[in-house]
């Protein structure tokens, strides 16, 4: 572990930081440290503990180990603590609120009042000169809710800075913003970190950090690869950083089948966070789609199915011969299409149920007759199955949310698995599953491959991206930005693609 | 409209990202925009437009019409404080029925008033632990205690009106006291006017919106969310009891079946006035121009002869027809509506 | 098949499955066996209560008035029981709803004859439905309000059309026998809540739609992606509610033999309570048919003790609208404890 030499006291100083999420570690022994005027980057795959590290050092949610510093003093545990000690974060979620004004929102919390009432020319000074010294130009009295997105981001900026933070945390600022704007807040970093804010910025987007930061700390599985001056470094050192060297084994099990014919066809896909996608995927086929959170890949692929509208483009399944248009979410369910949706716990499962009423629950048509569920089919049907998904302990009556996370995602395969799907749609099917789990719903995947269905992967976890896709379309700022067949891909290609690091061939 | 004082860290260039409205109709236009209560002034205006038409003495008589604006509204402000933060409180009508039979069962006047007032506070403090502290749906708690109260109240009065034992304090009361402006209709007005001021101009009030728009946003921002909803769910208890001292004073006795129909009314006007169910968007405003277009409605069909169950028809319609064209549900409909239609092409065979 | 409690049972009895000592058992917390077991357990106690202390409680006329009064309340009870399930709250607009019924029943079959009033009270209760129905179902619009605001369109209806007044059945009429058939202590109408409460528990439970009722309950968002048309469910849910409410207005029209449009006042909360007493989760997804017809039994015995002490009306109301939130205090508790 290389610290950079304390030439000050830091701003802002972490040790030994280690979260656990039930039996997950989160962060595992990660030390950072900023000084007053650094712009300090935090990069990462997704998952690797990025957006814990940062909600710890700004005390939305305790660390189980190690300490935070700043200014050389300990601080108390608790959001209020830290933002007193001079402490803000740009949450990646926005944290506004839309029907009150940009000024209000800039003062949310901390809103100037005299004998309860609130003091309009001071919210207004304090707004207006937090916009001004982040040089953004909006009126005062416009409701959040009328604001496009990245001026929304700006705000957020605006009401971090009105706190005269010590400390500045970002995370993800850019994901949102066009180029011309993205270059114009970077600018305005450099010349707040220029007045003495201590910055950490995290991002995926490794030309923007080897642009404005000094410095950067590289984070892997929660663990700390490394920290190191900018200049000692270059892009494509810290993406081999990023995504480690060992994991390129997994490489040699990579599936090899020929494609049938069209299954899924999209064409000219538009929805929100989608800008106009073409897609095709075939039968045995396994397409996967790659690129960062936030890219618009969970957007896209409910817009195929219809489960959120659309605001154009065409979606058809052929089976057998015959197009289907798919229109509704309904259609897609009818013609043969399986969705397995990326939030299992609130999208994909009735908790409170069992698993047998899970599992039957979209093959309700075919265990039921006249209406009447067939409960002795049921009782079969949902065995049978619990058994191919390799549930375990394998009670269906069990209620589903006593499981495990790995144990449920086999569950939401299985309601799929009933249907024979034509094209099953799988949305992050590993996150949050234990590593056993994790290899068995592979083999569900290409066993379903195998036999004749096309499959369509979103996943976050590079690793298993590439083992399981025989193409992958990398997707930024809602548009497929790169397709790699699966021999020339790998996850360097890949993350280059998705952080709109151009300079590595693929 | 950029008040920028540009401190000496201001930058040099700045970034001009919103469109800033410029000239008198522009800015007249913004504005607009940004309200909230584009459906109420519409059904107003509608209603004015219709009475003055065809029975123009609601405007003639407008004291009636004030009156009945006036019951109608006051129980709907005390909504509006509830409803902007997202949660409903059902439990009004009882309210003003609990706290009229405990103002007029305290033999002295003064004392009942303030008895009742009291008892509306404590309701509202009831009903905002049940839903803050013990985590019930608002929708199902105040529900509970519509039925529990309206039964207290049953209980309190022996099951029939009770009589205001200062009745001169009650005709006294229904007099105008300025020009032809009863204390009913001026108690409305005031209470319009400070709850108007505490949404719009105090902290605490405009932290409603906060609550109601973006709750998690709220916490973070260290808003004492639970001492919002407390305060929310008194101010609805306490302007339900002064309904209930009102209504009691100008009938000089109290009921304890009283304000079945307010109940109705009174989340039409919050909710025609386009105060969102699901909290966060709304104001006072829209409120007070949903109980006029209900109050000049209800008094049109009583002078053209319509009889009490036709009004309650025509209004059970607007809150439906007003609940079903919220924005949000709308949208969401024709969404459905839309994907169904693309559901139904027929697949065809690939040529 | 086996009449058994649920799909669940038989199930467990096709595998000859016995419990796996792998399952974790579960922690004993009061507030969650009070929220599923707590209502066998109080209506006994309640019951043996009242045999005991309660003078004139354990008579033969007391016991057929308390079946009497039962009956209609129980019949929309389980009949709103899948709105509840399905996380909609209530159906206010039963008030409306069964006083409507009642009053075609007596007044158009005094007219026109009883099955030209099945008709109109089949057509009505229809209506009912699928406008509540779908202004939950696709507007997406709250329950609370569009059924307060149906009460309100469906009762200032009813008023205006029947101006009023009250309908007398004739003596001698197919309503009134009804009315007046009894086997042993147990009056006809029990008997119809009893077969109406098998039929709901068997659609609830058995059908396709009462299978999507529960899913939908438990989690609208899961079902719709499990290719649901959950806007229909709604509806169905709807539909069930009102047509209990017609076959209760049928029971409470015979009963009487009068219909007038007040006679239905305070079956929304009655109702409402012997659901939630029942153990039916406000927050959807779980309960049954079943448990409301205890909920109905406890709610029924409480206010016949209520009576023969001479307490008022009023005491009752303030008694069942505070059981109501008793019991939902409790079942939110509980839902957390199980949480944790």
């Amino acid at each position: 572990m290389t610290t950079p030499p304390v030439a000050e006291t830091p701003a802002i100083a972490a040790s030994g930081i280690v979260k656990r999420f039930g039996g997950a570690t989160a962060v595992d022994g990660v030390s950072i440290s900023v000084r007053p005027g650094e712009i300090h980057a935090v990069v990462g795959e997704n998952g690797a503990g990025k957006s814990t590290l940062m909600r710890i050092l700004a005390g939305v949610i305790a660390p189980d180990e190690g300490t935070v510093m700043v200014n050389g003093t300990h601080i108390d545990r608790g959001a209020k603590a830290s933002l007193d000690a001079g402490i803000a974060l740009v949450h990646q979620e926005l944290s506004l609120v839309g029907e009150m004004t940009v000024a209000e929102n800039i003062v949310l919390g901390t809103t100037p009042t005299a004998l309860g009432f609130i003091r309009k020319k001071k919210v207004a000074s304090i707004a207006a000169e937090a916009l001004a010294e982040i040089g953004v130009s909006v009126d005062l009295k416009e409701p959040i809710s009328r604001l496009s997105v990245s001026l929304r981001q700006f705000v957020e900026i605006a009401r971090a800075v009105a706190r005269k933070p010590r400390v500045l945390i970002l995370d993800e600022p850019t994901a949102t913003l066009t180029p011309a704007e993205t270059d114009y807040l970077l600018t305005m970093l450099q010349r707040l970190a220029a007045s003495g804010i201590a910055i950490i910025y995290i991002s995926h987007r490794i030309p923007e950090v080897f642009r404005i930061c000094t410095s950067v700390t590289i984070l892997r599985d929660g663990k700390l690869v490394e920290t190191t001056p900018i200049a000692d470094t270059t892009p494509s050192a810290v993406i081999d950083a990023m995504v480690g060297r060992e994991l390129k084994l997994d490489l040699q099990v990579r599936r090899t089948a020929s494609p049938g014919d069209v299954v899924l066809a999209a064409r000219g896909i538009r929805a929100h966070n989608v800008n106009g996608v073409d897609l095709e995927v075939r039968a045995r086929q396994i397409v996967g789609l790659g690129g960062l959170v936030g890219a618009g890949r969970t957007e896209l692929v409910r817009a195929i199915v219809g489960a959120d509208p659309r605001q154009a483009g065409t979606v058809t399944l052929t089976v057998d011969g015959v197009a289907h248009p798919i229109g509704s979410y309904g259609s897609a369910v009818r013609a043969g299409i399986g969705y397995v949706p990326e939030e299992r716990r609130t999208d994909g499962l009735a908790l409170s149920m069992s698993v047998a009423d899970n599992v039957a629950l979209p093959n309700r048509h075919t265990l039921s007759r006249w209406g009447i569920l067939r409960l002795g089919a049921i009782s079969t049907f949902v065995t049978n199955l619990a058994d191919v998904v390799g549930l375990r302990p394998p009670q269906i009556l069990r209620e589903v949310g006593e499981y495990s996370g790995g144990n449920q995602q086999k569950v939401v395969i299985a309601k799929w698995l009933g249907r024979e799907p034509k094209l099953i749609i799988l949305d992050e099917p590993t996150r949050g599953v234990d590593v056993g789990a994790k290899a068995e719903i592979h083999r569900l995947v290409r066993e379903l491959a195998d036999k004749g269905a096309a499959v369509l992967v979103v996943s976050s976890d590079l690793p298993e991206l590439l083992e399981l896709s025989g193409l992958i379309h990398v997707v930024r700022d809602g548009r497929i930005m790169g397709t790699l067949a699966g021999v020339e891909a790998d996850e360097k290609s890949v993350m280059s693609l998705a952080s709109g690091e151009t300079m590595v061939g693929a | 409209m950029t008040q920028t004082p540009a401190p000496a860290t201001a930058q040099t260039q700045t970034m001009q990202l919103g469109t800033e409205a410029v000239g008198f109709v522009n800015k007249l236009r913004v504005s607009l925009a940004r309200r909230t209560e584009g459906r109420g002034l519409a059904l107003l205006t509608l209603v004015v437009l219709v009475t003055a038409f065809l029975e123009p003495s609601v405007f003639t008589s407008y004291q009636v019409t004030l009156g009945r604006v006036a019951l109608i509204g006051l129980v709907a402000l005390g909504l509006t404080a509830v409803i902007l933060m997202g949660e409903l409180d059902l439990s009004v009508a009882s309210t003003l029925a609990v706290s009229g039979v405990v103002m007029a069962s305290v033999p002295d006047i003064w004392l009942g008033i303030l008895a009742a007032l009291v008892t509306g506070l404590l309701i509202g403090a009831l009903n905002a632990f049940f839903v803050v502290v013990v985590g019930v749906n608002s929708f199902i708690a105040t529900l509970g205690m519509l039925f529990a109260l309206r039964g207290l109240a049953f209980v309190l009065s022996d099951e029939k009106p009770v009589r205001l034992t200062d009745i001169d304090a009650g005709i006294a009361f229904g007099a105008p006291v300025l020009g032809p402006i009863t204390p009913r209709v001026l108690l409305f007005i005031l209470a319009f006017i400070a709850l108007q001021i505490f949404l719009t101009r105090m902290r605490a009030g405009r932290e409603f919106y906060a609550v109601g728009g973006n709750r998690q946003a709220a916490m973070d921002a260290g808003i004492p969310v639970r001492r919002r909803i407390f305060t929310g769910f008194m101010i609805s208890g306490f302007v339900a009891a002064l309904a209930g001292v009102i209504n009691t004073l100008e009938r000089t006795a109290a009921d304890p079946t009283a304000g079945g129909t307010v109940l109705l009314a009174s989340f039409a006007a919050a909710i025609i006035g386009g105060v969102v169910l699901n909290g966060g968007r709304g104001s006072v405003l829209g409120t007070l121009i949903g109980a006029l277009s209900l109050g000049i409605l209800q008094v049109g069909l009583t002078f053209s002869g319509v009889q009490v169950d036709i009004q309650d028809i025509f209004i059970g319609t607007i809150l439906l027809l007003a609940v079903i064209t919220d924005p949000t549900n709308l949208r969401a409909a024709l969404a459905g509506v839309r994907a169904s239609f693309r559901g139904r092409e027929k697949a065809q065979a690939v040529v | 098949m086996a009449e058994k409690e649920s799909l669940t049972e038989v199930i467990a009895i096709a595998e000859g499955a016995t419990h796996d000592p792998g399952i974790e058992k579960k922690r004993f917390n009061f507030l969650v066996w009070v929220s599923e077991r707590g209502i066998v357990v109080f209506t006994i106690v309640l019951i043996l209560f009242a045999v005991i202390f309660v003078n004139g409680f354990a008579s033969l006329p007391n016991i057929t008035d308390v079946f009497y009064r039962a009956a209609p309340i129980g019949i929309v009870a389980v009949g709103m029981t899948f709105v509840v399930i399905s996380a909609n709250y209530l159906d206010l607009s039963v008030v409306a709803q069964v006083a409507t019924a009642a009053v075609i029943f007596i007044g158009v079959s005094n007219e026109y004859g009883l099955l030209a009033s099945f008709a109109v009270a089949l057509l009505v209760a229809m209506l009912y439905g699928v406008v509540n129905g779908v202004a939950v179902g696709y507007f997406k619009a709250n329950a609370v309000i569009v059924t307060l605001s149906t009460t309100f369109i469906g009762l200032g209806l009813l008023r205006w059309i029947s101006g009023g007044s009250i309908f007398f059945g004739p003596e001698d009429g197919p309503i009134r026998l009804f009315g007046q058939v009894k086997i042993g202590p147990v009056p006809l109408s029990a008997l119809v809540l009893l077969v109406i409460t098998v039929i709901l528990w068997w659609v609830l439970t058995r059908t396709n739609f009462g299978f999507t009722v529960r899913a939908y309950g438990s989690n609208k968002e899961a079902t719709r992606l499990a290719g649901v048309n959950t806007g229909l469910v709604v509806i169905g849910a709807f539909v069930i509610t009102a047509l209990a409410a017609m076959v209760a207005g049928f029971v409470l029209a015979a009963f009487s033999n009068t219909a007038v449009s007040a006679m239905a006042d305070g079956y929304d909360f009655r109702a409402l309570a012997a659901i939630i007493i029942g153990g039916t989760s406000v927050f959807g997804g779980k309960g049954s048919v079943l448990r409301t017809l205890l909920g109905v039994i406890f709610v029924s015995v409480l206010t016949n003790i209520l009576v023969l002490s001479g307490i008022g009306f009023g005491f009752q109301q303030m008694a069942i609208g505070a059981l109501i939130v008793a019991a939902v205090s409790v079942d939110a508790l509980a839902r957390r404890a199980a949480k944790k």
